[in-house]
């Protein structure tokens, strides 16, 4: 604690203009690490997998809900099974333009995810994020 | 009139002659169908599952009319149900209308001209009631797919719109036009994509509730005003688009539905190429014969996995991130060729390309 401890993060969306905003809006922030964006969520939870006996700092999953092929339901899912020595160095942050009430319940349910955020992603969104960690 | 326009009627009386009688009288004007008691009655019911009127007489040896009407009245609640009894017992009658929900109540001896009556009444009753069965069923219908409509509107509009909000609000930021600019080319994508969504909603809307006006198609017309279109996006891009249409017949259809049948799949094929590929082409083949239309459009894309092509026709279906996409698109396609009883099969290899092979049925021209 006190040190300068930088953060990883994951951005899952299949809108490249989102993952864009989104590493913008993190580098801006200056106290993160690592951030690479993914337009499928199947790539990232292969990058996820593999990166399994490596050694990174803590990293933020950013992940939107409505998603071709595999939507972030299902790659929460699929991410939770994953066993507690991968899932204890991320967190997962659930990112979406839904204002449905099902997706926010939905949400909910998963042990894994901490807090719901709605889209725009912006400096003061991700500034508080930033700051629990 | 033949047998089978003809209403059909089930009368049930435990006294042979009547039944005799009753067939005798009216088997001209309805389809009647006799049964001396319930077992007889009930197989009826079964294998004629069109029954719009039912008599059945009060007093029988094994049951009542009111009973028998209570009991199948469980399974087979559609046809209408009339009592028929020589007896003015009151009790029978309540019982018959509050248990067995029957329709008329006749009285014994009946003339030929009660007994027309109440059938036709009683199946005009049978007709409205299961058309409004049918209109519910789509009605549900219906509104399922409003639902599932409006969820995907919200995201399809809203999700755009965001970007475009979180894009404005970082581009305030920023100092460096080269920056800017490319955050503006992305912006550009995702105005598009919204206004993409919009026309095809435009387009669902009109194949679900517009009126299709058919009239001579002239595919070679339509394929130099789509050429037209398509070369300019396919130069952008190093797609070569290639068009064949052979027409010696007239051929008629909706050129609404048509056009965004072509567009639709024209529109993929350029979308779905491989980025780096040399000899990128979309065809389009269409031929016409004996009143038939073929219509071939191929790219050497990159495919369709294996595992999604079943579902590519449904709403909102996505099989991929790489390009944006409404979802909406061959939803449209499929709805507008079943619309013109045609069919859409499909072809696929990833990696390799895939292959539509529509085909259209010419239709009668409209008076």
């Amino acid at each position: 604690m006190g040190n300068i401890k930088k953060l990883n993060f994951i951005v899952i969306d299949d809108s490249k203009l989102d993952c864009f905003i989104a590493e913008k809006v993190i580098t801006n922030t200056g106290k993160s690490g690592e951030v690479r964006s993914f337009v499928s969520a199947e790539q990232a939870l292969e990058t996820i997998i593999s990166a399994k006996n490596t050694s990174f700092p803590h990293t933020i999953i950013l992940v939107d809900i409505q998603m071709p092929v595999m939507n972030g339901f299902q790659f929460i899912e699929a991410f939770e099974l994953l066993g507690p020595e991968v899932i204890n160095n991320y967190s997962i942050f659930v990112i979406s333009s839904s204002i449905n009430e099902n997706d926010l319940k939905r949400v909910d349910n998963y042990v894994s995810v901490k807090q719901f955020l709605n889209k725009p992603l912006n400096s003061n969104i991700l500034g508080a994020l930033v700051d629990q960690y | 009139m033949n047998n089978r326009n003809k209403i059909k009627v089930l009368y049930i009386d435990d006294e042979q002659n009547n039944l005799v009688g009753f067939k005798a009288t009216f088997r001209f004007d309805y389809n009647i169908l006799i049964a001396i008691d319930t077992a007889q009655a009930y197989s009826h019911l079964k294998s004629h599952p069109d029954i719009s009127v039912i008599l059945c007489d009060q007093r029988m040896p094994e049951t009542t009319g009111s009973l028998f009407f209570e009991e199948m009245r469980e399974r087979y609640p559609d046809p209408v149900r009339m009592l028929i009894t020589g007896y003015s017992d009151i009790e029978s009658v309540i019982d018959a209308v509050n248990k067995g929900h029957i329709y008329r109540y006749i009285k014994k001896p009946w003339t030929d001209a009660d007994i027309r009556s109440a059938i036709e009444e009683g199946n005009k009753y049978y007709v409205t009631t299961s058309m409004l069965a049918v209109k519910n069923k789509e009605l549900q219908a219906a509104y399922d797919e409003l639902g599932k409509f409006t969820y995907s509107v919200t995201h399809d509009l809203r999700g755009p719109l965001l970007s475009v909000i979180g894009a404005i609000d970082l581009a305030k930021t920023m100092d460096e036009l080269t920056e800017i600019r490319s955050l503006l080319n992305m912006m550009d994508d995702a105005v598009k994509k919204l206004d993409e969504f919009i026309r095809n909603t435009h387009e669902y809307y009109n194949l679900k509730r517009g009126k299709l006006i058919f009239e001579k198609i002239d595919f070679k017309k339509m394929m130099t005003d789509a050429s037209a279109i398509f070369n300019i996006a396919g130069r952008m891009d190093n797609v070569k688009f290639i068009a064949n249409v052979s027409q010696n017949e007239d051929f008629i259809s909706d050129e609404n539905s048509i056009k965004i049948i072509m567009n639709n799949l024209f529109s993929n094929a350029f979308k779905f190429q491989k980025k780096n590929a040399a000899e990128k082409f979309v065809s389009a083949e269409i031929s016409i014969n004996n009143g038939n239309a073929e219509i071939i459009v191929k790219d050497n894309g990159i495919g369709i996995d294996e595992s999604h092509i079943e579902k590519i026709f449904a709403m909102f279906y996505r099989a991929t991130s790489d390009e944006p996409g409404s979802g909406f698109g061959l939803y449209n396609v499929k709805d507008a060729i079943t619309r013109l009883g045609g069919t859409i099969k499909v072809q696929s290899a990833l990696n390799e390309g895939t292959t539509f092979n529509v085909s259209l049925p010419s239709k009668v021209n409209e008076p």
